[in-house]
């Protein structure tokens, strides 16, 4: 269960911080 | 951790394994290949070469990335939700007809029907257990909206670059989410995500894929609708 879990939250971390990445780039682009 | 334990996580979590390794590759030949063509472009209009870092750092970039994220992540929203209303006959993607709703707590286990080995929230009550019974939509919900919102921002600065290199004026963001180059990306995106959903649907009535759980067994009727029934 372990091993799943952490491919659960490297999955979410992994999603949040190319939103964040995505969003901080197009603010620092205007 | 044993090599015995590390080849055991990774059968256990093949699947979830596999697609992240190859959303890897396919970002990365997205970066080479996006790269490529914006330095093409740029060549035709007289515009500066950049390298790979700098496109990775790039509003165009973001926006094409972005652009994807938010439709796939609309098309589970969406299915996740439909399904718990609408049914398709014959659709291991679906529900029993007459099994719409989001059926009884007995079903569902959750509150008094909870089991010792249930999630935490399930077993609680109240706004845990409305919270976590949508915890799988909600979740995709969230990340809809924040996919596209930086496709929103990041298209928003791509376009102004591309007005500025063509010296027209640049747009507010609130002009930027009526403009056609907006919607162009979203819906291109949207109609693809919608078609391969509902056909999906409807091919799992009469087509089969042995060993598949998007399949029902081979051998299982037209009619027959879920695939644990069997």
């Amino acid at each position: 269960v372990n091993g799943t879990k952490a491919v659960f939250i490297g999955y979410l971390v992994l999603i949040v911080i190319g939103l964040v990445y995505f969003t901080a780039l197009g603010m620092a682009h205007q | 951790m044993t090599a015995e334990r590390v080849r055991r996580v990774l059968r256990e979590n093949g699947l979830s394994l596999a697609f992240g390794a190859m959303f890897l590759v396919s970002l990365a030949g997205q970066a080479l290949s996006g790269v490529a063509a914006f330095n093409e472009q740029q060549l035709s209009t007289g515009g500066e070469q950049i390298s790979l870092g700098r496109y990775l750092l790039s509003s165009s970039f973001a926006a094409d990335v972005a652009e994807n994220w938010q439709s796939e992540y609309l098309q589970f929203f969406l299915y996740i939700f439909a399904t718990v209303w609408l049914v398709q006959h014959g659709s291991t993607e679906s529900k029993q007809v007459g099994e719409e709703g989001d059926g009884s707590d007995k079903e569902q286990r959750v509150g008094r029907y909870a089991q010792p080995d249930s999630p935490r929230w399930a077993r609680l009550g109240g706004w845990r257990e409305v919270v976590y019974s949508r915890s799988l939509g909600l979740v995709m919900l969230v990340l809809f909206i924040a996919s596209w919102g930086a496709q929103s921002v990041a298209g928003w600065a791509a376009y102004n670059n591309d007005q500025l290199s063509t010296r027209q004026d640049p747009v507010t963001w609130a002009d930027y989410l009526v403009a056609p180059d907006f919607w162009n990306r979203t819906l291109q995106n949207w109609q693809s995500e919608l078609l391969a959903v509902g056909s999906m649907a409807i091919f799992a009535v009469f087509l089969r894929q042995r060993g598949s759980p998007e399949s029902k067994r081979v051998g299982a009727p037209h009619q027959e609708t879920s695939s644990d029934t069997s």
